[in-house]
């Protein structure tokens, strides 16, 4: 046995950075790892958010992190599900409701009963069935309750600055060590990185590098082999406005994200204001001409303080290269919709610790990386790129060739699937399951053309009782879930608020 | 609503009856009407006499009584497959249907266990799985369900007789509204412009018209192939076996588990039962002469002989897509491996269910008949895959096939999860496809391939807790196996066959 990683170092900014710099100190710290974050200038603004999935919560656990301290440290508030307007004509909103996936007797789920009872001219819609697009409409928060077969999760809004400061007190202060630096050069020999050589002279070695910064790519951007391949393609929003306006009262329980003519904006309200974010083709409109719409876009008064970035989903084409692996938006990118941000660094870092190198000489574990986390990609991708491809606008030319071109394969057969029965084919390593890819397809209008033989056999009355029964159950449980106002001042969180202010 | 599908099942052997039980049981007869037709002169393979865990969520879903399908086909329970001078002369380890370690920790148990290995902690990895040690004490329980425990972790399958499982499954299938039609097929008619098959003529002059054709007919393959002409994608060069005696022998030690021995030129199975022990003995013709095959098995036998050994003959593969036009291919008339790891019965029930969920109507749409196919060679591929493992990994060089086996190229997937394995004892998962790491974790080291290295995640217990770990874990397991009932006791208490005793 060759010698075994001993110094990681972690080089990038913000959540990424100090996600992947905690998670490999809490699982690897105490088999001897060391970790040491350069930290580069962020690039975050004050009007920056991030919405997460409920999959973070997962993360956060095997860090150690008290959930709490993200409503009293991060400003954060919890939200059921996401909101969808605009994205087909007249058609209504639709929320996709962060329910967990139910273990459906022999692959018939709900879906399967839906479906029959929409064909018999019920007029329920498929979300008033998810007890977590129930919830957000409600604007209450879907804590556990004892119902094993309806139940959701939330995910996070969260002040990108403060959520980056905790994490960073977090891992100090449990012995990643971390300087900040801009990367001067970097040293390669052959496939592998000897060194990184700082802004201030300093050469920083280590036996494994992550690349954590983001779409700089400071680090795997020079590698060889490890080009970037654009998704514009697919996803053709270019530009990205973030901005920020006054804080919603109530407080929502979901993202809003509505589609205008030449892209769409998203409103993630938090504890002191509304996050508002805008993406668009820029072949369609000016940034100006956005900034100038922006509060009738958002349907809110929108405060100055917009930002303007470019907007480039795609991958890499080798995701660990020698002894350097891509985390986050350094492996791959894509559009700030479906709360994926953080979720693309969560399931690298995840990836890399089940596949934690051995050995400093030699890298078995990148080529699995690397097929692993582009699947992943690629499954992520197609779930953004069915909002485009299943839009009903007939208003604008941006929606028009979303709706013409062609989509991936992959793709494909989801939508074809779908539309001809109602299920969709999952391969390995999808981050959305059955029932995130139903609520995104039927709230997008595609409407299966049968559904599984099976369902005839329950009788039609008792179908018919069934589901009544659900949504009576679902009405139920909302109705005992807190509104976000009252949750976020629940005594609990006071008290994890104490705990991080005795930190 | 429209007519009911008509399905015309071709074949009652194993495949044909679970398909007919399966869809008459799940689908009402408002949306198919299922016809089998059958000829009592054409005799059944009755693939495999021993089963995959995952046939007991067919069971359950088709409403069948576990304890009385028991007795009907007079099985007894099985936890795993025991494979016997396969890696080497002088091995032997068991595939267990459950996890090495605790439930829970089966990403990391075995990186811990290499650890221990490494730094001179010498045990065998076979020690700490609850499933394999109550197999190897021939005991059986069912699985603990409340609370996370070692002896919650696994699962259980069956030894039977396949055509008694046959037959019991035709009794229901007829009781619950399927028609059998007894005779032989004469010929097939097609829609002269789709190809799409019409009906089956029968030597009888009788006709059996349908919308949807599930060939069943075995090796024959008498409409996918023969009708439909659906090209064989060939495996042979990597599971050489084509040929398999197999003769029945006085009941033994009712052990509950597969043994699987290799021998000069493939490998021979004995499967307990209730009243009698299934032997057979799997080969290559290329390596041996059929004679001397079927003297080598009767030689083996450990108990008296209860007839003469019967000898098939296969090819190992798949066609190219199991479902052409209106014809849908399950069993056998389908694809083929060895009976190695128990999968046939597996995929005739994944057939089945799938064939279910994507059901077509009266016009076939093609998207479901497309994403059936995308399933089933999925799970082909990846089962033979598995299966190579067994013979590409040994280091036996006293015989010919076992030479062939070793050096020979085999499939890129398989040679980059094995070199991955080797390298850090990573062992990649999939979601579609029979075989969990728990599954490759078992063959791998049981061929003899011990990783050079283990994740650094094994190294963050403290060094002097790791032996007390691993000793406790072993001592829990001894404890909880001993609480167990002998297996011959629990199958006399639970599900006796009235002959059997």
């Amino acid at each position: 046995m060759t010698r075994r990683i001993e110094q990681v170092a972690v080089v990038g900014a913000d959540a990424p950075a100090w996600m992947a710099a905690a998670a490999i100190q809490r699982s690897l710290g105490g088999a001897g790892i060391r970790v040491r974050v350069i930290e580069l200038p962020t690039l975050l603004q004050p009007v920056d958010a991030y919405s997460t999935l409920p999959e973070l919560a997962g993360f956060h656990y095997r860090i150690g992190l008290e959930e709490g301290l993200l409503f009293s440290a991060c400003k954060a508030l919890p939200v059921a599900g996401q909101r969808f307007s605009n994205w087909s004509g007249a058609a209504p909103p639709f929320i996709r409701g962060y329910d967990q996936p139910v273990e459906s007797g022999a692959g018939l789920g709900f879906t399967q009963f839906w479906i029959k009872g929409r064909q018999q001219g019920l007029r329920t819609e498929f979300e008033n069935f998810s007890v977590g697009a129930m919830a957000a409409k409600a604007g209450r928060v879907p804590i556990p309750t004892k119902n094993a077969e309806l139940r959701a999760g939330f995910g996070y809004h969260i002040d990108a600055r403060a959520y980056t400061a905790l994490l960073k007190l977090f891992a100090t202060r449990g012995g990643v060590e971390s300087k900040s630096a801009m990367v001067a050069g970097v040293e390669t020999e052959g496939e592998r990185i000897a060194a990184v050589t700082l802004s201030d002279g300093e050469r920083v070695e280590a036996d494994l590098f992550i690349d954590a910064s983001g779409a700089q790519a400071v680090l795997i951007g020079r590698m060889a082999g490890a080009e970037f391949d654009s998704w514009h393609e697919w996803l053709p929003c270019d530009r990205m406005l973030t901005a920020s306006a006054k804080a919603l009262s109530p407080f929502p329980g979901f993202s809003q994200i509505s589609a205008f003519r030449q892209g769409w904006t998203g409103l993630f309200p938090l504890q002191d204001r509304t996050a508002v974010v805008a993406a668009y083709d820029s072949r369609q409109i000016s940034d100006q001409g956005v900034l100038d719409s922006l509060s009738a876009f958002a349907n809110l008064p929108v405060n100055g303080d917009a930002v303007v970035s470019g907007l480039t989903p795609g991958i890499r084409r080798r995701m660990w290269v020698g002894n350097c692996v891509a985390v986050g938006e350094s492996a791959f990118s894509l559009e700030p919709l479906d709360a994926v941000q953080l979720h693309i660094v969560h399931q690298c870092i995840s990836q890399l610790m089940t596949l934690f190198p051995v050995e400093a000489g030699a890298f078995h574990e990148a080529e699995l990386y690397d097929r692993i986390i582009r699947r992943a990609a690629i499954n992520l991708r197609d779930f953004q790129a069915a909002h485009y491809k299943l839009n009903r606008r007939f208003d604008a030319p941006l929606w028009d060739g979303c709706r013409d071109a062609a989509v991936p394969e992959t793709l494909q057969r989801k939508l074809d699937v779908f539309s001809a029965r109602g299920r969709v084919p999952l391969y390995d390593d999808e981050t959305f399951h059955e029932d995130g890819w139903e609520s995104l397809l039927i709230g997008h209008g595609l409407m299966p053309q049968s559904y599984d033989p099976r369902v005839d056999a329950i009788p039609e009355q008792e179908h018919i009782a069934q589901m009544q029964l659900r949504l009576k159950d679902i009405v139920g449980l909302v109705e005992a879930m807190p509104v976000v106002d009252d949750f976020i001042g629940s005594a609990e969180l006071q008290r994890q608020a104490e705990v991080i202010a005795l930190g | 609503m429209s007519e009911p599908l008509d399905i015309v099942i071709l074949g009652g052997g194993t495949a044909g009856w679970m398909a007919a039980t399966a869809l008459v049981s799940l689908i009402p007869t408002s949306r198919c009407r299922i016809r089998l037709v059958e000829s009592e002169e054409i005799g059944i393979v009755g693939v495999g006499e021993a089963t995959f865990p995952e046939i007991k969520n067919l069971n359950d879903a088709m409403g069948i009584d576990e304890a009385e399908m028991m007795r009907a086909t007079k099985a007894a329970f099985k936890l795993g497959i025991e494979f016997v001078d396969w890696g080497f002369k002088g091995s032997r380890y068991i595939h267990p249907f459950g996890v090495h370690g605790p439930p829970g920790m089966d990403h990391i148990f075995h990186h811990r266990w290499l650890r221990a290995l490494r730094h001179g902690w010498k045990s065998d990895i076979q020690e700490y799985s609850f499933a394999l040690q109550a197999a190897r004490r021939c005991r059986f329980g069912f699985p603990e369900t409340r609370l996370p425990r070692v002896n919650s972790a696994y699962t259980y399958a069956y030894h039977f007789d396949a055509g008694l499982y046959s037959l019991y499954l035709r009794g229901l299938a007829e009781q619950r509204g399927a028609i059998r039609t007894e005779g032989k097929v004469k010929g097939v008619i097609q829609d002269p412009e789709t190809g799409e098959i019409r009906s089956l003529l029968l030597e009888s002059g009788e006709t059996i018209s349908g919308d949807l054709f599930i060939d069943c007919s075995g090796f024959r393959s008498l409409l996918l192939d023969k009708t439909l002409g659906v090209a064989w994608k060939d495996w042979s060069k990597w599971l050489p076996c084509d040929r398999a005696f197999a003769v029945p022998s006085e009941r033994d030690e009712l052990s509950p588990y597969t043994r699987s021995t290799a021998m000069e030129a493939g490998w021979r199975w004995r499967i307990p039962l209730q009243h009698r022990t299934g032997n057979g003995y799997v080969f290559s013709s290329s390596f041996i002469e059929e004679s001397e095959a079927a003297e080598s098995l009767m030689r083996s036998l450990e108990t008296k002989a209860l007839g003469e050994p019967r000898m098939l003959k296969f090819q190992t593969g798949h066609r190219m897509v199991s479902w052409e036009k209106n014809c849908v291919a399950i069993g056998l008339a389908g694809g083929f491996f060895e009976p190695l790891e128990s999968t046939s019965i597996y995929l005739v029930q994944i057939a089945i269910m799938e064939l279910v969920r994507l059901l077509p109507g009266k016009r076939i749409d093609p998207r479901l008949r497309e994403e059936f196919n995308r399933l089933i060679d999925l799970q082909y591929e990846r089962i033979r895959d598995f299966l190579i493992l067994h013979y590409k990994l040994n280091t036996r060089e006293d015989a010919e096939i076992w030479r062939y086996c070793a050096a020979m190229d085999v499939p890129e997937s398989l040679t980059r999860k094995i070199e991955l394995f080797r390298q850090s004892a990573i062992i990649e998962r999939y979601k579609d496809g029979l075989f969990t790491p728990t599954s490759w974790l078992s063959v791998l080291i049981g061929q003899g391939l011990i990783p050079e290295s283990y994740s650094p995640l094994a190294d963050a217990m403290p060094a002097e807790r790791l032996t007390s770990y691993l000793d406790e874990l072993r001592t829990d397991i001894e404890d909880r196996v001993e609480e167990m009932l002998p297996h011959d006791r629990f199958i006399d208490r639970y599900c006796a066959a009235e002959t059997a005793l």
